[in-house]
């Protein structure tokens, strides 16, 4: 069995939101709802400034919050690493929506369940990457098995330097970031 | 920092937004229930009989805890997304999830409360009613009743513990994220329980000294609150950012600021009127005002219950694991 | 150096170009086939994917319209609902992949505010009174118009304006007739400037559709006021962030902290109007400390020395006062690009109409090019493809013109896509001629022209107005007649040429049938071609049927056209120069002419000079804009998916600008220009990221029309603004960031 994570090299960012609406037409996001966001952090005064550019999802946490909290076994932790909502099952009390330290779940508005990023399951199952990263205009987003040491992935994280988000929060986050400011070469 | 976030969803941007007065006044009525068991068990098995049986706080407190309890779980029942999947509840147990436990605990206790309450049902009530199913489940619970106030008593803290724990399960959410929390609720339930078996007394003895019971719960919930505030305030950033609402005057947090002051008046307020109360001279009936004034700072106490469910369910919302980084 | 050129995105080997494409398939499957589970199989053709795929699942491989890229996608259709969008892997200009806004197409498309019906105007212009009318009773109505106005002015009264592919078919209305005043504003109010600087330098624009830019694998890139990520060109913003990520030197040249800016390794945040003289200067240092491309510029370029001796006494000294930057980061930059030189680029930009002296502009932009060698050098301006396809027509040539077209005005060097401005001038005054008809096609003229209140006399002006569009536009809702025309997921366009590093061919086809009544423009142009008597220039059957005979001609198969959205034209990638590939010229001297001799016989700088322009007095800030990744110009302000993502636009003013005139981060203020013209209201977005003596605003916001009901009033329009212009006395293109401003708080 795989296990999914994301490396999202921030420096390749440009902050163009292909993977929003990607992610909102693939999943059938309500209006305004988001599974994905854009952070650009400018630090500095002029001229002499610094900028970060940062996608953010849900983390597909190891040791997830909203998994402990979940009262129905709605949210649960599945063999491919990936954290998903059985919306059956969901009564939408919002414990996880509260449990979770990247504020990465929202309760669909369409539907009343609590919701979020999925990595796209149904198209892992097709052998498609998640829609975000089929469309990062500046493959910032990569996508693959962490337990395949030959996955781009574990090619990334061997060969940079990386971090989760919250690291302290010991959610054991599957999305790794490298490259938070592009080289100034 | 500039920061400009696209895709930000409104429920967790720029604060968290899910929970409002529906699970506060839930949070506060589960904790009033939780005290009025506790101590309406202990009004009943007190040692020595301070309490006659048939004193109102005896016999109606049994009776109003599970209407008050089950309106608590409607203010709940309210604030679901999919009340119609409400029966996953009892398909499953999780048994980290302190919701999972709470569901259950909270169906569990209602047997106990009923059947309390049956078995507290004063002869006199009985003796006017028809020969019922009522009056025959009341006199054949009436041996049971030290049992099922020791069981009731239980069950009370259990349930004011409850509503405490939940909240402080969240390491995303650094103010409620605490043990002391639970303890605070805990205490406060009980004082809001007593509170209102004050109120319901109508012996001067049994408000006196539900009243002494009472100065002990405040100064300790006064004690357990001033224990949060410290402890955050001693900890890492994250927590001590969480309690800054409670500390700052600007347009923005005033109303954090403000139940802090109430709290701060409320309660001691209370601790003063209840102290003149037991030290005075009680050897003749109470006056009037004497009265207004015990059922007053009972008020107080309830009154702060409130404020401290709500300050906290909110400003708990507004505290976050360490801001976008 | 040898070692980080592998990892260029491609190589400079003459290989056949179906294998180029190939190859990119067999680098994008391995990087998929890392994971244990990820095998995506690559995209071969629609009909592959729906049988793979099984169900009830259409792919429909199209052209994108969002804006004018051009990209390939690809449409998932279920049960005749377009439900996804996706880029198309073999199209060069997609890659696979699209941005927000090519992903947001379904909101266009099924978009509640999108003109439905054809309408005729029944109230006074400007009030939203119409009544619906049927096609056959638009167009004869239109048709009888156009005749009345032939009748007492003359073909000539009746003018068109458009942009993207609906113009292609009006242009055979209206030159039909015998009239050629026919212009689009990509010339004058975007990119004229920049083509015609190229030109008379190499002979040869760097190509409008794709910059020939070799961004990928360039190791300095230059950006003058190009904000690539905010403008959100597909492939070249792909190749933008691929040079990022590989490290390549980005220098920044913008009054604002761009996203492209804090990509960079240098800002130079430049006093705006005063690129020439960071230009010249640099001239200067690259001939004078000598890194220069001395073979280069031997053997392609003619003027050398004069140009050493022009630029002598622009020195860095002078111009760090002249830009307000410091001397040391005009001199490192420039020394940057001469160590790494040719393999780095001057980017040539792309909207290009800002100060009046902007061929000039582009003129010095486009010699440093040429005196370091990038133009057909990896990682500079790589060569055109070669490709030879003979043009296609059905219809017989247009009758020469009634009378000579004023669209191209007193400028010897404006293009053939003619001047918009000067049409409306001429539309006022009746002089020469009167024009009393437009017909405005695709293009929201009152927020693209400058000086918006004289686009309304114009039109005030008119016996009639035609808008064929899409969207509800402030232009649409002035118009007489509104012809409602289908969206790109619902028509045919094309052939469309596509020229990258290789040439091919794309077309687009509908996804799915034209809702509501609206018709593809081919439609709408044809059918008014039949009722004007026209059926010479109508469309013989079918577009789709045009298409397929064009393909059959040029040695293309439509029905693999159409199954795989783009097809290449094997052998026509020659970006660099080698021995067997020499760049070719067109220019009188067939060199790249650092000295214009064109511009010699009209009279003009023959090398750009420097001449200061106005600058803002205190408490004045001039007026720039630009662009927001998810949104084209007005065009998008109203999709669903993308207006939720940028609602409305803000001012950007300097913070201690902010703090000294008092006014707050978030604030609603209101702009008031040189002119007395005031703004909507806006938010002050108060920033380190822009200079003290400019503000900034992304240009399409402030949408008068009502029927646009979620962009209707969000945001201030800054074209309201823009009431004065400078133009360009080569090209007459018009100058558009010369406008001051002042804050005025809201009470």
């Amino acid at each position: 069995m795989p296990k999914y994570a994301m490396v999202i090299d921030q420096s390749r960012c440009v902050g163009c939101m292909a993977c929003v609406v990607a992610c909102k037409r693939e999943n059938h996001v309500p209006p305004e709802q988001y599974r994905t966001r854009v952070l650009e952090m400018v630090n500095g005064e002029f001229p002499r400034l610094k900028s970060e550019m940062r996608s953010e999802l849900c983390n597909h946490c190891d040791h997830a919050p909203c998994v402990t909290v979940c009262p129905t076994g709605a949210s649960h932790k599945e063999d491919d690493g990936t954290v998903q909502i059985d919306r059956r099952k969901c009564v939408g009390c919002k414990a996880c929506i509260a449990a979770c330290p990247y504020n990465a779940r929202y309760i669909n508005e369409e539907h009343g369940y609590a919701d979020k990023c999925s990595f796209c399951q149904h198209r892992l199952r097709a052998g498609k990457k998640p829609a975000c990263v089929a469309t990062c205009i500046g493959q910032s987003r990569i996508f693959g098995d962490i337990d395949d040491p030959n996955s781009e992935v574990s090619r990334m994280l061997r060969d940079n330097s990386y971090r989760v988000l919250k690291k302290a929060a010991g959610t054991r986050p599957n999305v790794y970031y490298i490259n938070q400011f592009p080289k100034k070469s | 920092m500039e920061l400009t976030i696209t895709g930000a969803n409104a429920i967790t941007f720029p604060i968290l937004h899910i929970w409002d007065w529906r699970v506060a006044i839930y949070l506060f009525l589960g904790g009033l229930t939780g005290g009025l068991m506790t101590m309406s068990a202990v009004a009943n098995l007190r040692p020595g009989k301070v309490v006659p049986r048939d004193q109102p706080c005896c016999w109606r407190i049994p009776l109003i805890a599970p209407i008050l309890l089950s309106l608590g779980m409607f203010f709940l029942f309210l604030d679901l997304e999919l009340k119609s999947h409400m029966f996953w509840f009892y398909l499953t147990f999780q048994p980290l999830s302190p919701m999972s436990w709470g569901s259950w605990l909270l169906i569990l206790i209602y047997p106990p409360m009923i059947l309390y309450a049956f078995a507290v049902l004063p002869d006199e009530l009985k003796s006017g009613m028809a020969d019922g199913f009522i009056k025959r489940f009341a006199d054949r619970m009436r041996p049971h009743l030290l049992r099922l106030a020791r069981i009731n008593f239980v069950c009370g803290i259990l349930l004011a513990i409850y509503t405490g724990i939940l909240l402080s399960t969240f390491v995303a959410r650094p103010l409620w994220n605490s043990a002391i929390l639970p303890v605070l609720f805990l205490v406060s339930g009980m004082s809001t329980g007593t509170a209102l078996m004050i109120i319901m007394a109508r012996k001067n003895e049994v408000k006196l000294f539900f009243t002494k019971v009472d100065i002990w719960l405040i100064f300790t919930e006064i004690m357990v609150l001033l224990l949060l505030f410290y402890g955050h305030y001693t900890s890492d950033a994250v927590h001590r950012l969480a309690i800054m609402p409670f500390f700052n005057t600007s347009h923005q947090f005033f109303p954090y600021f403000l139940s802090i002051v109430f709290l701060g008046i409320f309660l001691p307020l209370a601790i003063v009127l209840k102290f003149l109360e037991v030290t005075g001279d009680h050897s003749v009936e109470l006056t009037p005002s004497g009265k207004f004034l015990m059922n007053a700072s009972a008020v107080l106490v309830l009154l702060g219950g409130l404020v401290v469910r709500f300050a906290l369910v909110y400003a708990g919302q507004l505290s976050g694991y360490g801001g976008i980084m | 150096m040898a070692g980080s050129f592998d990892r260029f995105w491609i190589s400079s080997t003459k290989e056949d170009v179906m294998a180029f494409s190939r190859r990119n398939f067999l680098k994008y499957a391995a990087m998929s086939a890392g994971g244990t589970l990820l095998a995506e199989t690559p995209f071969l053709s629609a009909r592959a994917r729906e049988k793979a795929e099984g169900g009830n699942v259409r792919y429909v491989p199209t052209t994108c319209e969002m804006c004018f890229w051009k990209c390939g996608v690809i449409a998932k259709v279920v049960g005749g609902e377009v439900v996804k969008l996706e880029g198309n892997p073999l199209h060069p200009q997609s890659r696979g992949r699209l941005c927000a806004r090519g992903q947001a197409g379904i909101g266009l498309l099924y978009d509640k505010d999108r003109l439905k019906v054809p309408m005729i105007r029944t109230g006074p212009r400007g009030e939203n009174r119409y009544k619906q009318a049927s096609w056959d009773e638009a167009l004869g109505y239109v048709a009888d118009k156009l005749k009345g106005v032939e009748d007492k002015y003359g073909p000539e009264a009746v003018a068109l304006f458009a942009h993207g592919s609906p113009g292609t078919y009006f242009n055979n209305v209206v030159r039909g007739m015998g009239s050629a005043n026919v212009a689009y504003p990509s010339f004058a109010q975007c990119l004229g400037a920049r083509e015609v600087a190229w030109e008379l330098t190499y002979g040869q624009g760097p190509n409008s559709t794709c910059e020939r830019v070799d961004l990928a694998n360039s190791r300095v890139i230059v950006l003058f006021g190009t904000h690539l990520g905010e403008n959100m060109h597909n492939s070249q913003t792909q190749e933008f962030a691929e040079a990022v990520g590989r490290g390549a030197k980005i220098i920044s040249v913008d009054p604002r902290y761009s996203t492209a800016a804090s990509k960079a390794s240098m800002w130079l945040p430049i006093k705006p109007g005063t690129d020439l003289a960071l230009l010249l200067t640099w001239i200067n240092i690259i001939i004078s400390e000598g890194w220069y491309d001395k073979e280069y510029v031997e053997k392609y370029t003619t003027g050398f020395e004069e140009l050493k001796k022009e630029v002598k006494s622009y020195t860095p000294a002078w111009a760090a006062q002249e830009t307000d930057l410091p001397m040391r980061q005009i001199v490192e930059s420039v020394r940057d690009l001469g160590r790494y030189a040719p393999n780095v680029m001057l980017h040539p930009g792309r909207h290009f109409s800002w100060h009046g002296n902007d061929v000039q502009r582009g003129r010095a932009m486009a010699i440093v090019n040429a005196l370091l060698g990038t133009w057909g050098r990896p990682g500079g301006i790589w060569l055109p493809p070669k490709v030879n396809l003979a043009g296609f027509s059905e219809n017989p040539e247009h009758p020469k013109a009634n009378k000579d077209a004023v669209v191209f005005g007193d400028y010897p060097f404006a293009g053939g896509e003619g001047l918009t401005q000067v049409l409306r001038e001429t539309t006022i005054k009746g002089d020469p001629y009167p024009i009393k008809a437009w017909i405005v096609a695709g293009t929201n003229l009152i927020k693209t022209m400058p000086k918006p209140d004289l686009t309304r006399r114009a039109i005030d002006n008119l016996d009639l107005l035609v808008a064929v569009d899409v969207m509800p536009t402030d232009t649409v809702m002035m118009a007489d007649v509104i012809l409602p025309e289908a969206t790109y997921l619902e028509r045919h366009d094309g052939l469309f040429t596509i020229t990258t590093r290789e040439a091919g061919i794309a077309l687009r086809q509908p996804a799915v049938a034209p809702m509501y009544q609206s018709k593809p423009a081919w439609w709408i142009g044809s059918e008014l071609c039949k009722k004007m008597g026209l059926e010479q220039y109508a469309v013989k059957d079918t577009w789709e049927g045009r298409m397929r005979r064009q393909a059959k001609k040029w040695g293309i198969g439509f029905d693999e056209l159409a199954d795989t959205g783009y097809v290449a034209i094997p052998g026509s990638a020659a970006p660099y120069i080698t021995a067997t590939n020499q760049p070719v010229f067109k220019t009188p001297s067939k060199k790249i002419e650092l000295v214009s001799s064109e511009l010699e016989e009209e009279d003009f700088d023959v090398i750009p000079k420097y001449e200061p322009i106005e600058q803002p007095k205190k408490g004045e800030y001039r007026l720039l804009y630009g662009r927001s990744p998810v949104h084209t110009f007005t065009r998008t302000v109203n999709n669903q998916w993308l207006w939720e993502l940028k609602k409305e636009n803000e001012v950007w003013l300097n913070k201690k600008e902010a703090d000294r005139i008092g006014v707050k981060n978030g604030e609603i203020v209101r702009l008031e220009n040189q002119d007395r013209v005031v703004s909507e209201p806006v938010r002050v977005r108060a920033t380190e990221r822009i200079r003290r003596d400019c503000v900034f605003m992304i240009h399409g916001f402030g949408q008068h029309s009502p029927a646009m009901s979620r962009a209707y009033n969000r945001g201030a329009d800054d074209q309201k603004l823009i009431t004065r212009y400078k133009v360009d006395p080569i090209c007459g293109s018009t100058g558009m960031r010369v406008n001051f401003v002042k804050i005025i708080k809201e009470a």
